[in-house]
């Protein structure tokens, strides 16, 4: 199964980190990141229509100004159910704040949650159980 | 307005009124009811009473039965039952409920009522103090509350970025990637010293006394100028300031200071990259003991529906990831310590005005 990735992180750093990590796992994993979250809603709209088999996971951060990771879940959740199988939320945060964790992990969209910072070990195993899922 | 402690006094025998106004009145402000409906018109009208003298028997209504009624909507005043007869039942009922504070015996002498107040205003203001503390208190908590919440992101965020940044350095060859990666490291770290200097900041704002100083606008800008002037031409922005100064001002330099260097590394740091004639500028006018500061730039504005946020604690208007949430907030409590307005107008991709008035202390 072919998977890609969207990273949503309003650090620069922490974007530029995930992408390098998801590149130099494998150089043929397509990466797109965003600093608004806003924007990668629009992207994932404009492409609801594409038909292919491509798997994408969302490595979605949580505190961010403009739209935060809740919000945008929230968003997506409106999206029909075949645009929505096609991506795999995981959220990616450093906060410590259960009350946040807990309740993001009440949407049934998100997946998961990892610990930043992202490292090869946590990626490749998130990438097999969303190959497995 | 006399400073003498205000004393309501309820007794349907107008007599008893005169003659408590009358022995009392140089060192008190007494307000006296002769029924109930006078009373809490009273009540309504003087919400700064202290204390309440009731006679306990009146026509219809017991001076407990007042007291436990007005307990609940007029906490604050003290309550004291004066009474010839020794109802002692119900006074020790009223006692232990709270109703009253204590009963002075019918007829009073002087050097009880006196006492009586006495004692009264201190527990009045003893309760008030408190009631102060308290609200001072949760405040404190609720900002600690914030400041929890804001550590795992604030400062853990850059560090697991650096952390992670480290991680993937040992895979990077290409020195051009390597570059780029230890300038977004740069970022990151400044990002966190910005936040500790800025919570710093909010400390020193929170406690301390203010330092009250003649002030010098134009010397004052002059030290702050080298820093932006640098910002001035490294992002090509013009920097002009105008001081218009021909008075005394005091006040104190600390918050000053805070309130421009935020106001003005906000208007360098949020312009407009697109656009051509770039500048920031700097209005300073004292008149009448009043600082009318102006603080133009050409950015990229706020949002109309995000404006009345921007002064609170960890609000950030913009997705750019340079800012912290503290300043505008840490402007705004120096403003409140100095006594100090501030309006904020903006047009998006115009450009924002920030109006600063400070009266001189």
């Amino acid at each position: 199964m072919e998977l890609s990735f969207i990273v949503i992180d309003d650090s620069e750093l922490d974007c530029f980190i995930a992408r390098k990590i998801i590149e130099h796992t494998d150089t043929n994993l397509h990466v797109q990141t965003f600093q608004n979250a806003q924007l990668a809603l629009e992207t994932i709209r404009k492409n609801a229509v594409v038909d292919n088999h491509v798997t994408t996971i969302v490595l979605l951060d949580l505190q961010m100004p403009l739209m935060n990771g809740f919000e945008f879940v929230e968003e997506f959740e409106k999206l029909p159910i075949e645009v929505r199988k096609r991506y795999v939320v995981v959220v990616l945060s450093s906060t410590r704040n259960n009350k946040d964790i807990f309740r993001i992990l009440t949407y049934h969209t998100v997946y998961s949650r990892l610990d930043k910072p992202l490292t090869r070990e946590k990626l490749l195993s998130l990438m097999l159980e969303a190959q497995l899922r | 307005m006399s400073d003498k402690i205000k004393i309501l006094y309820v007794d349907d025998e107008p007599d008893n009124l005169v003659g408590f106004k009358a022995s009392l009145r140089l060192d008190y402000h007494i307000l006296t009811a002769i029924n109930i409906p006078q009373a809490m018109s009273c009540l309504d009208n003087h919400p700064d009473i202290k204390v309440i003298f009731c006679d306990q028997r009146m026509p219809g209504i017991t001076g407990v039965e007042f007291f436990e009624d007005i307990r609940v909507s007029y906490p604050l005043p003290v309550r004291i039952l004066l009474t010839a007869y020794t109802d002692v039942e119900s006074i020790i009922n009223a006692i232990n409920k709270g109703n009253i504070f204590r009963y002075v015996r019918k007829p009073w002498a002087e050097a009880d009522i006196v006492s009586a107040i006495d004692e009264a205003n201190k527990f009045y203001m003893a309760n008030s103090m408190l009631a102060i503390k308290n609200d001072e208190l949760q405040k404190a908590y609720d900002e600690l509350n914030k400041f929890a919440y804001s550590v795992s992101h604030d400062i853990r965020g850059p560090l697991s970025g650096i952390l992670g940044a480290i991680n993937i350095a040992r895979e990077i060859d290409d020195v051009e990637e390597m570059r780029e990666m230890l300038y977004l490291m740069e970022k990151s770290l400044k990002k966190l010293d910005t936040y500790i200097i800025s919570m710093h900041d909010y400390y020193s704002l929170q406690r301390g006394e203010l330092k009250i100083i003649d002030i010098d606008f134009s010397k004052l800008l002059d030290e702050l100028k080298p820093i932006y002037s640098v910002m001035s031409k490294t992002n090509n922005v013009e920097f002009n300031i105008h001081v218009n100064q021909h008075e005394v001002f005091r006040s104190d330099e600390v918050p000053l200071k805070l309130i421009f260097n935020n106001l003005l590394s906000n208007a360098f740091k949020y312009q407009d990259k697109k656009r051509s004639n770039r500048s920031v500028e700097v209005t300073v006018e004292v008149q009448k003991s009043m600082a009318t500061i102006l603080i133009k730039d050409t950015g990229i504005g706020i949002l109309g529906s995000h404006i009345g946020e921007i002064f609170n604690l960890f609000y950030r208007a913009n997705s750019q990831e340079v800012g912290s949430g503290f300043g505008l907030y840490n402007v705004k409590s120096a403003l409140l310590k100095l006594n100090g307005q501030i309006e904020v107008n903006s047009v998006m991709h115009q450009g924002t005005n920030f109006k600063v008035t400070i009266p001189s202390i």
